[in-house]
């Protein structure tokens, strides 16, 4: 990579002194962006207009600003490239270049060889954001002129304590109606929609008091004006409006990151080498046909059921079904589409088309398609019909008090229908929350939206995936060391360092030379021996071994043995490492809520994880037995935090009230879920829920004080004395209350526990 | 009573002027990511390209 950067003056990157940590660049496949040679993905992704193509890339790991600067120099290493521009908040790369100098294939591999690897996706990134987000803030532009505007004109009959002189006070009630005029036709104009619409659909949103309000506002201050009877409210009208739109932007802002809605489709690759008689070409995997011949390398994603037609070879499924060991496979074997090829490459027939695939079929499931219920929506519904019923009632009480004095009945109807627009309530969730996930985010915990928060601080299980989640994907032969001599670790893992086979991998370390090592020979799917400074050794499994040695093996459940000879065989076992701080959080975690483990692999490591999760511990399980478990806990009234990381547990984190992915190359390969974790922040779990709970009490502070502006408001407006003046004081005073709290206190307080 | 007038005039023309340049500034896409911009400010254009044959030992993981 600094020959890279050095062959085009970009070493100022070093100089930062930030730097990024280079990713496994050299494992994968170097033809893996051929995809975006084909014509057909290139027309979906790229714009062009005239001579010049545009396409907007993902790139996960753009995080910080030396990313934005070496990535912003692009066009200094590859010609043809007119001009980048990175987007640090939705994590993309939007590329202007030639089509005739470059090709998106040659900007992808050059964004993977800064180490900025882009998401291979054949779907263009929706770009709907600016639209919503441009007038949002054009309306809070609108609503905060006419606010301060207006309180210009009705500062000077506050201080004055009575009406100004008549001419005056004329000029400024008309100025007042003119910019109230855009505030309620332009600005307010969607919270008026959003009503109608709840009426419509009869569920009575926090939308409807607010409207109900706005427009009581509205019309009497308008009333009092042409009747000549009073100034009116207009001035709080616009600065309610522009209040409520500041809360509203906070919601959205907090929508702002990547989407994380993947289905099987974007786990598979873009295209596959199909083998015909008239040699190899790419095709997409959509015209994928049985019976088609397919060529997937080392490393690949095998994109439809296949059946082998090579000889033999290795698929690892740890992201399908979390099974750890690689599986060896013979010529006749059927292969689900989603395994990865281990080794050499392989051909096979491909027997069912993707969207038929085993793989796919998981996502028929009914969960997938039902959008979750977050307990916010269910709060705010309910206080929604709370607040129009009271609202209604005690306005209806308070005109019939004050009835036959009509004019009293009506002032007193519609302050109290001023009052009760709950504009501090509405402020004081998004505000919290959105607070909340902006500082998750900083500390590597995306979440998928603000309300997740809530859900999470309720959970009463938690429950585990073990494979990819508790343990990080690497193993290390952690009990040889203890049944191995020293002599025969030295052979064993001289031996296997001629062998590419996962499990041979880790005996060998990174350390280890193949040197004094002759007559290697490979039994696929058995095992492998050789001479090692002359002495036979071989490695492998129980029969194999049993064979070659001529003793008997004693049961054991390890996987693999190690023979050398005129010594007993061995059993090896390759433990798997566990993510750093996790059973303490676990643990931590074990004291508030139940704790269960659901793995797809063997119960081969029961006993280690028996220690933290007792009897609670399910194995074997397939995607769709993960999901029925986490269902199985719901119904006895559970509310479960799955935590996660491959496919097969995209239907359990689906069904759960909260899904966690953990993720080690960030949005990556994210399965359906509504939080994405990095790897090494597991060990905050506990940390994190203990901020959503914190959240939650922020929010119900919030409320009790707003409901206790609103009782003091509602005590003026019943007894006939809300003033104007009154309502330009408490409307601002409320709102700015539950600003300073929810921020102030989600800043201040846990951070530190987040981050810590 | 004119003064009035006219200050108000002349305080709604300033102001409208500002709201204006809101609106074009938006309508630009000023304000559709606030936060890449916010970094990118800090960043000086590199330095001449160097050419030295030694990597620096930071950060080449």
């Amino acid at each position: 990579m600094y020959r890279l950067l050095d062959g085009h003056g970009l070493t100022a990157y070093y100089a930062g002194g930030v730097g990024l940590s280079q990713r496994d660049v050299g494992q994968r496949d170097p033809g893996r962006f051929a995809a975006f040679d084909d014509p057909l993905v290139t027309a979906r992704l790229v714009h062009v207009v005239g001579d010049v193509a545009r396409v907007t890339l993902q790139t996960p790991a753009l995080h910080c600003a030396s990313c934005l600067w070496l990535l912003e120099q692009l066009w200094k290493v590859e010609p043809g490239v007119r001009r980048v521009d990175a987007s640090l908040f939705r994590r993309t790369v939007t590329v202007e270049y030639l089509p005739t100098e470059t090709t998106l294939r040659r900007i992808a591999e050059q964004l993977a060889a800064l180490g900025y690897e882009p998401v291979i996706d054949a779907e263009p990134i929706a770009d709907r954001v600016p639209a919503v987000r441009r007038r949002l803030y054009l309306q809070l532009g609108v609503a905060g002129f006419a606010f301060g505007n207006m309180m210009l004109f009705s500062i000077p009959r506050y201080v004055n304590g009575g009406p100004l002189e008549p001419e005056f006070q004329r000029l400024f009630d008309m100025l007042n109606v003119a910019f109230a005029l855009p505030v309620l036709l332009y600005a307010a104009a969607d919270y008026f929609r959003a009503a109608a619409r709840s009426i419509r659909a009869r569920a009575i949103t926090l939308d409807v008091p607010i409207a109900i309000g706005l427009a009581a506002l509205f019309s009497r201050s308008l009333f009092e004006i042409i009747s000549r009877t009073g100034e009116g409210f207009l001035d709080s009208f616009a600065g309610l409006v522009f209040f409520l739109l500041i809360g509203k932007l906070f919601q959205q802002k907090a929508f702002d990151h990547v989407s994380f809605d993947r289905t099987a489709r974007s786990f598979l690759p873009l295209s596959i080498r199909r083998v015909t008689t008239d040699g190899t070409s790419l095709v997409p995997i959509e015209s994928l046909a049985p019976g088609d011949v397919i060529l997937v390398r080392a490393h690949e994603i095998v994109p439809a059921d296949a059946v082998l037609t090579s000889e033999s070879g290795h698929i690892d499924y740890a992201f399908v079904t979390g099974e750890q060991d690689p599986v060896s496979v013979t010529h006749g074997t059927v292969i689900q589409a989603g395994g990865r090829v281990v080794g050499g490459s392989l051909t096979m027939t491909v027997a069912r088309a993707t969207a038929h695939s085993h793989l796919a079929r998981l996502w028929t499931d009914p969960v997938f398609s039902t959008p979750k219920l977050h307990w916010l929506d269910a709060i705010l519904a309910r206080f929604g019909r709370a607040f129009t019923v009271s609202a209604l009632v005690l306005a209806a009480l308070g005109a019939f008090a004050w009835w036959p004095d009509a004019r009293m009945s009506v002032t007193v109807a519609t302050a109290v229908l001023i009052i009760a627009c709950p504009c501090a309530f509405t402020l004081a969730a998004p505000l919290t929350l959105g607070t909340a996930m902006g500082a998750l985010g900083r500390a590597g915990v995306y979440v998928r939206n603000p309300a997740v928060i809530l859900d999470l601080s309720r959970v009463t299980s938690a429950v585990f995936d073990k494979t990819g989640t508790l343990t990080t994907g690497a193993r290390v032969a952690q009990e040889h060391v203890n049944t191995l001599t020293p002599v025969q670790r030295d052979l064993v893992r001289r031996l296997a360092t001629q062998s590419i086979h996962p499990i041979s991998r880790v005996l060998a370390g990174d350390d280890v030379d193949g040197t004094g090592v002759t007559d290697v020979r490979e039994f696929t799917g058995e095992g492998l021996e050789g001479r090692v400074d002359g002495r036979r050794v071989a490695l492998g499994n129980a029969s194999f071994i049993a064979r070659l040695s001529g003793r008997l093996i004693g049961v054991d459940d390890a996987a693999v043995w190690a023979w050398v000879d005129g010594d007993a065989p061995v059993p090896i076992r390759l433990a798997s490492i566990e993510r750093p701080g996790v059973s303490a959080t676990v643990r931590t975690l074990a004291s508030r809520m139940s704790t269960w483990l659901i793995s797809g692999d063997h119960p081969r490591e029961a006993d280690r994880w028996a220690a933290l999760f007792g009897d609670r511990m399910r194995f074997r399980l397939s995607p769709l037995d993960k999901l029925s478990a986490v269902r199985g806990l719901q119904e006895q009234g559970n509310r479960v935090l799955m935590v996660g990381d491959g496919l097969n547990d995209a239907g359990a984190l689906a069904a759960a009230d909260v899904g966690i992915a953990v993720s080690d190359d960030t949005a990556c390969l994210v399965p359906t879920c509504d939080a994405v974790l990095a790897g090494a922040r597991l060990a905050e779990l506990d940390h994190i829920v203990g901020y959503a709970r914190r959240a939650r009490w922020v929010i119900s502070l919030c409320f009790t004080v707003s409901l206790a502006y609103n009782a003091v408001g509602l005590g003026l407006a019943l007894t006939g004395r809300l003033t104007p003046l009154a309502t330009a004081i408490l409307m601002p005073v409320s709102s700015l209350t539950i600003v300073a709290l929810s921020v102030g206190l989600m800043r201040r307080l846990p951070l530190s526990e987040v981050t810590r | 009573m004119n003064v009035i007038a006219l200050l108000i005039l002349a305080g709604g023309l300033v102001a409208g002027g500002f709201l204006l340049a809101f609106v074009w500034a938006v309508r630009g896409g000023q304000f559709d990511d606030t936060t890449t911009p916010a970094v990118r400010v800090l960043l000086d254009d590199g330095p001449a390209p160097s050419h030295s044959e030694d990597p620096p030992d930071v950060h080449v993981r």
